[in-house]
């Protein structure tokens, strides 16, 4: 047999011909004898089909099974969002790198302070006042880079010359201002 | 153009954040832990004073680098501290006497005083490792040291 046949057969049976292709097919089984054993058969797996086939049922109705499901999928694309909405999101985006600066210079200044590292290393460190305030003493002042010190000498005005001072090691010392 | 656009659109935060830093600037300014030592200086090899202890190694060694003097004893020693902006009065004996103040910088200003009169007023920047030293001579080729430290 044909499949072209066999198709129109199991159309027929479907009930998905047209009258006049139907009436031309149950022409042809009355006198086709495989014609109506392959009709019968499919007959008959239909039935069997159709009489077994298991009907799963939803608790719900259709509408609120779906709308569950709507819901559900609406939540779960709102969740994510909401945590890294607002004041959160804010947040990292804006404030999370200035914190971080801020806590490297506060960092920075903490080790400058630990450590001692003279920021104002050089020309700062020089910056001082001397005064003398007594009329009758006079002072100098100098710097020993070497021994990290600052030294003001006062003496009394009688008393001898910058160059009599018992000062070591003149030729090392910085800076000297005589008042 | 890109930099432009950049530097356009992050230049308020940056101000701001300099703004914030520059504002919490002065809250570093502390107080500070200072020694003051009252130290003579001779030649001699023991001080006549029995409860003169010679300085420590270290300062001697400074003090000697400097100064011709071979010894140097610690007659006094305070340790205070200065409150922030505060100034500290520290007798160093009955005639001497220092007032140490703390200023922004950091510095510090230390006025000598001498039986109740100032003799000198010394604005310095301080730092722990430096010291700072006024002196004079004394009687019989010695000499008198105040060196001040921070701790």
């Amino acid at each position: 047999m044909k499949q072209e046949l066999q198709l129109q057969l199991q159309s027929y049976l479907d009930g998905e011909l047209s009258g006049r292709e139907a009436r031309q097919v149950a022409a042809l089984v009355e006198q086709n004898h495989e014609a109506q054993s392959l009709l019968g058969e499919l007959r008959m797996t239909k039935a069997f089909l159709a009489g077994n086939e298991p009907e799963v049922t939803v608790p719900e109705s259709r509408e609120f099974y779906w709308s569950k499901i709507e819901r559900e999928i609406a939540r779960a694309e709102k969740s994510p969002a909401s945590a890294g909405s607002g004041f959160l999101l804010a947040w990292r985006k804006h404030f999370a790198p200035l914190v971080g600066v801020a806590l490297v210079f506060f960092l920075a200044v903490g080790v400058v302070q630990h450590y001692d590292l003279s920021l104002f290393d050089g020309n700062t460190q020089m910056e001082n006042e001397v005064e003398n305030n007594s009329e009758f003493t006079s002072s100098f002042s100098f710097r020993s880079h070497p021994e990290k010190m600052f030294v003001v000498w006062v003496q009394d005005k009688s008393a001898e010359t910058v160059s009599e001072v018992d000062l070591e090691i003149m030729d090392e010392v910085e800076d000297v201002v005589i008042q | 153009m890109r930099f432009a656009g950049v530097f356009l659109k992050k230049f308020p935060r940056c101000l701001l954040l300099f703004l914030v830093l520059s504002l919490a600037a002065p809250a570093w300014a502390e107080d500070i832990k200072v020694e003051a030592r009252l130290i003579w200086g001779t030649n001699d090899d023991k001080s006549p004073d029995p409860s003169h202890k010679s300085v420590d190694k270290d300062l001697s060694k400074r003090l000697g680098n400097v100064f011709k003097w071979k010894n140097y004893f610690e007659v006094n020693r305070v340790n205070s501290t200065i409150p922030s902006r505060g100034t500290k009065k520290l007798e160093m004996s009955k005639a001497c006497t220092v007032e140490i103040t703390e200023l922004a910088g950091p510095k510090v200003e230390v006025k000598l005083m001498g039986k109740g009169k100032m003799v000198n007023r010394t604005v310095e920047v301080l730092s722990r490792g430096n010291c700072f030293t006024i002196g004079g001579p004394d009687k019989n080729e010695t000499a008198w040291f105040v060196v001040v430290t921070q701790l």
